[in-house]
């Protein structure tokens, strides 16, 4: 039977425009579709204020997979790599002079030596120690999942020969590797280092995609996937990204359709061949790779009780507690804060009070103080904003999926405030350079995006839901539902912009027919 | 304590022999039971007057007897009753029927050792829960067992190259892959995910949620929404009496009497205990342990010292730093005991009527958690985080006087409140202890009275046992009660050090034999006897 496409996409995000890349590149008819207006997804630049874009809703670029760049050949369609990894400034409280954490590991560790030369020494030798680490996280998370559920005698036998390419690490290693990833980042951490707010600035991107404070334990990992796996990141961050994907699918001949919203996957005889369209058009494939979040694709978009009770009930169960904010600012002019300039700065003075900050997150209040992961759009693009204006985005950390009374506009606005205020302790002239500002809650980005509360790796990455991406039925990228593919970040290595579970999950694709 | 079950106090009767176990629990016991029956000398040395370290009764106030610290058995080995006869020797368990859980509301759960009782009490909650809380218990009952291979032999060390540690992973790895899918999964999810987030996969009722979470915070310094302590649910399971799953009990007598049943063993196979002989330090020559200064000066001799205290007292009282290599000093600093818990002990003269449920009866024979929800209990461990006992703590409450009269007089009762969270290091650090002795009982009464109306005017006796108070009365550093937190990442290859797992230490014929090493905490008796094995194993003694 022919039928039009040999593969839709449903979800032009970076991972959904990866898969169809690399499905097309392989000889494969694909279309990709897109809810919204525009390709991206969380990467896409959005303009929230006339004049004024965002660059996206994940600022860290360092992750996107080598291997990708590669398949892919992104630098012929525009793709470029920063010399470095960026620099990240640890403003504190805006009590003490910044500290400027350098991508460069020696200048980073010379800039903390400054203020407290232990701090320098171990700054050095975590770092070392996560350079002697990263081939095995990059063993474990690089490549298809270990299935631990589906232990059949060739995969153990796999599962024999990774366990050995471990071991190459020598002992003490090995024994760091499986020591660290249970712990919390305040324990590692605060092992190492003594000042306050380097602590504070180290922990926050490890308590992006888990559920709880730097004391949860398990967010080490966090910590280690992005110290062992990130490079230098791409110039113009997301945008440029998903710009650079977008052309290579292009050129691979991916069709793209946006404003086509998928509410339905078409059931045939043989399993899913086809999706269906909020207008009532109705597309044949002979396979489909969902690049939106796990619980969508099997929750709404398929009819009910077409799944395995067990898989309904673990899809169901699949967290994804939303936990942060994003506020994009934008500015009469760039923020001025101490220090040297720099594209990224993270405020918190202690480890304790971003502590805190969860903890009234888990009664559904809003806390007191939050933390604050701020990305200097323009910085990457100045067009992003009129002559001498800037844009800056801040994640805000923390703050409840559903506050008790709802998301109201009354408690947007008190949120905005807060953050504004937060950064008049940096820069005390910055509350009168904002022009605009848009605050997306969790409940914001839920709907915007499709992201099941508002989580933005599509789901929370506790050490279980790791090792099982999403459930254990799926974690080699297929379905029960024959032609069902996942593609998304809701997939095994999980979120962030690293393109490894659409490539991954391009690969399975690829090697089932 | 009986007396006869003491040698002499303070001095012991020769001055070499093979082996001298430091510190008299149940733990140093057991190894040296093992290690006696196996035909070598040896010497035990108790600091306290009393035998059993945690695992001790007191008659606290004249009549009233309280198993002190440790209130409830359940994982103690039953090869191990079978190995050194303990039953002979007086160990008996009363088997707990009942898990009762007050609400604030005047409602209230109890689970009975009857699976239709517990059924019709749950269905009143929740249909479904009363439907899938016994599919629960079987498939933990599963795990269990797969578990207990893991308690019951050392730890396998996967960083090691000998065959002998291969072996032992593939063991393991068997055991694994033989259990079915499902239940592989579950287990994968157990070690890795909070008590409550597991449990909100199975259950909708908080009644029923919280006080099956707490299992897995005791002893610990997380909240139950931490990852990591849904494993510790397992426990539950793996309790066994006679070989029966899921079963806990009181001793009859108090958790002592478990000391002094092993105790009786070991000197039926000629152990030697001494009681108050503090011991100073391990006497070391050339890197290695040849015996013990006692406080006061006298030196004993042995082949080998087994030290039955925690790590931290280990290696940084009896050795002490400087005798260390620098490199094994900065890991086992590491090693963190933070002790969560406390424990009042009450004295009463008539029996306590809980509200939910007046009158005496069978509700009252078993535990008693004073649980009534998840965010109570979070909300308590974020009090204990910012360094202050929690006001409306965690209990889990028990009433032995109930099942076994000998413990109070006639128509008085003894309560044992296990207290969490009471954080080792409060805000002003642990020495602010003894200052907030009086408001943390407080807060303890004050919170059991809330089901128990008539609790304080009944109060003839109050023990307030802090934290502090379990460092400097009973050795337990930071006064954690498993001898170091039982976190993913001190457990198994890695308690208390990694590389140090078996057993020994870098000091040659030192040997470690507590809960502080594999398995861990808890009265298991398995620390005891996996060190006194693996001493004759590699027949160091």
């Amino acid at each position: 039977m022919s039928r039009a496409y040999d593969a839709i996409v449903v979800g032009a995000g970076h991972n959904g425009l990866t898969t169809a890349a690399l499905l097309a590149k392989a000889g494969r008819k694909v279309l990709v579709l897109e809810r919204r207006e525009h390709p991206g997804g969380l990467a896409a630049s959005e303009e929230f204020h006339p004049g004024y874009r965002s660059a996206g809703l994940l600022g860290d670029t360092g992750l996107v997979r080598p291997s990708v760049i590669a398949a892919l050949d992104l630098p012929r369609h525009g793709l470029r790599l920063h010399e470095a990894p960026p620099t990240v400034l640890a403003l504190g409280d805006g009590s003490h002079e910044p500290i400027a954490i350098h991508g460069r590991l020696e200048r980073a560790a010379e800039a903390i030596a400054r203020i407290s030369p232990r701090d320098g020494q171990q700054y050095r030798e975590l770092a070392a120690l996560m350079q002697r680490l990263a081939p095995a996280v990059r063993e474990l998370l690089g490549r298809h999942p270990l299935d631990l559920v589906d232990l059949e005698s060739e995969r153990v036998w796999d599962l024999g020969k990774r366990a050995l390419r471990l071991r190459r690490l020598g002992r003490d290693d090995l024994r760091e590797l499986l020591r660290l990833p249970p712990m919390s980042v305040a324990e590692v951490l605060g092992e190492r280092f003594e000042t306050e707010r380097l602590r504070a600035a180290l922990c926050l991107p490890a308590l992006l995609g888990t559920f709880g404070g730097p004391e949860q334990p398990g967010n080490m990992l966090e910590l280690m996937r992005l110290w062992c796996l990130r490079g230098p990141g791409v110039l113009g961050g997301g945008p440029m990204l998903v710009a650079a994907l977008r052309a290579a699918a292009q050129a691979a001949g991916v069709e793209l359709r946006t404003g086509a919203a998928v509410t339905g996957l078409r059931v045939g005889t043989e399993g899913i061949d086809g999706v269906r369209l909020e207008d009532g058009e109705t597309i044949d494939a002979r396979l489909v790779a969902a690049s939106c979040s796990p619980r969508l694709t099997l929750e709404e978009l398929l009819p009910a009780g077409l799944l395995p009770q067990r898989l309904e009930h673990r899809i169901h169960c699949f967290r994804s507690r939303g936990r942060v904010a994003v506020v994009h600012l934008a500015l009469r002019r760039p923020p001025r804060f101490a220090g040297e300039p720099a594209e990224f700065a993270r405020t918190g003075e202690h480890v304790t009070a971003i502590e805190r900050a969860f903890d009234a997150t888990k009664y559904d209040e809003l806390p007191a103080e939050p933390a604050l992961e701020l990305h200097l759009a323009t910085e990457g693009d100045p067009g992003r904003a009129p002559e001498g204006h800037a844009v800056l985005s801040a994640t805000v950390y923390f703050v409840p999926t559903r506050p008790r009374d709802g998301w109201t506009d009354g408690l947007r606005e008190r949120l905005g405030d807060a953050v504004v205020r937060l950064l008049a302790r940096h820069d005390a002239g910055l509350p009168e350079a904002v022009v605009a500002r848009e605050v997306l809650t969790p409940a914001d980005l839920e709907s915007r995006y499709g992201i099941p509360g508002g989580h933005l790796f599509h789901g929370e990455h506790g050490l279980d839901q790791l090792m099982f991406r999403p459930t254990p039925e799926c974690i080699h990228y297929a379905t029960p539902l024959p032609g069902l593919w996942l593609c998304g970040s809701g997939s095994h290595p999980g979120g962030g912009l690293s393109c490894a579970p659409g490539e991954l999950a391009a690969q399975a694709i690829l090697a089932s027919s | 304590m009986s007396d006869a079950l003491i040698s002499s106090r303070g001095k012991p009767s020769a001055s070499r022999y093979d082996a001298i176990v430091i510190g008299g629990g149940h733990n140093g016991l057991v190894c040296a039971a093992y290690l006696a029956k196996a035909g070598r000398t040896v010497l035990v040395l108790e600091r306290r007057h009393v035998l059993g370290g945690a695992a001790v009764s007191e008659e606290v106030f004249p009549g009233f007897t309280f198993s002190v610290c440790s209130y409830v058995v359940s994982l103690f080995r039953p090869h191990i009753i079978r190995e050194l006869e303990l039953v002979r020797h007086g160990f008996h368990v009363i088997p707990l029927d009942c898990s009762l859980s007050p609400l604030p509301d005047g409602r209230s759960l109890a689970r009975w050792g009857d699976k239709a009782r517990t059924r019709r009490e749950l269905a009143a909650f929740s249909p479904r829960d009363a439907e899938r809380y016994p599919e629960f218990g079987l498939a933990m009952t599963k795990l269990a067992r797969f578990s207990k291979n893991v308690i019951d032999a050392p730890a396998p060390e996967p960083t090691s190259l000998s065959p002998r540690e291969l072996l032992r992973v593939l063991r393991l790895g068997r055991g694994f892959q033989q259990l079915e899918p499902e239940l592989r999964y579950l287990n994968a999810k157990l070690l890795t995910m909070s008590a409550a987030d597991f449990l909100d996969e199975w259950f909708e009722s908080d009644v029923l949620k919280a006080p099956m979470a707490v299992s897995g915070i005791i002893g610990t310094f997380l909240g139950v929404r931490s990852p990591g302590t849904a494993y510790v649910l397992l426990h539950h399971y793996m309790g066994e009496i006679d070989g029966a799953f899921r079963a806990w009990g009181f001793s009859k007598g108090g958790t002592g009497s478990v000391s002094n049943a092993i105790a009786a063993a070991a000197r039926s196979y000629g152990v030697e205990i001494v009681a108050e002989a503090p011991v100073e330090r391990v006497r070391m020559q050339g890197g290695r342990a040849t015996g013990v200064v006692l406080e006061g000066g006298d030196e004993l001799s042995a082949r080998v010292v087994v030290s039955a205290v925690d790590p931290h007292r280990t290696f940084f009282g009896l050795v002490g730093e400087d005798r260390l290599d620098p490199a094994f000093v900065a890991q086992a600093r590491r090693y963190k005991l933070r002790g969560s818990s406390g424990k009042v002990n009450l004295a009463v003269d008539r029996l306590p009527e809980f509200a939910c449920r007046p009158g005496a009866g069978p509700h009252l024979e078993g535990d008693i958690a004073i649980a009534p929800s998840l965010e109570y209990l979070e909300r308590a461990y974020d009090q204990a985080k910012a360094g202050e006992f929690s006001r409306r703590p965690y209990l889990n409450v028990v009433i032995p006087s109930l099942v076994d009269p000998t413990v109070a007089p006639p128509g008085k009762h003894v309560i044992s409140c296990f207290v969490q969270y009471a954080p080792y290091q409060l805000a002003g650090g642990p020495q602010g202890w003894p200052e907030q002795r009086e408001a943390f009982g407080d807060a303890v009464v004050d919170t059991l009275a809330e089901h128990v109306p008539g609790l304080k005017e009944s109060i003839l006796h109050r023990q307030v046992l802090t934290p502090w108070d379990l460092e400097q009365q009973f050795g337990l550093t930071e006064g954690n009660i498993f001898h170091g937190e039982l976190s993913l990442e001190q457990l198994l290859f890695m308690r208390p050090v990694a590389g140090w797992a078996d057993y020994r230490t870098p000091v040659r014929d030192l040997w470690m034999c507590a809960s502080g090493t594999h398995p861990g905490g808890g009265i298991m008796g398995a620390p005891g006897e996996l060190a006194a094995k693996a001493m004759l194993g590699a027949r160091s003694v």
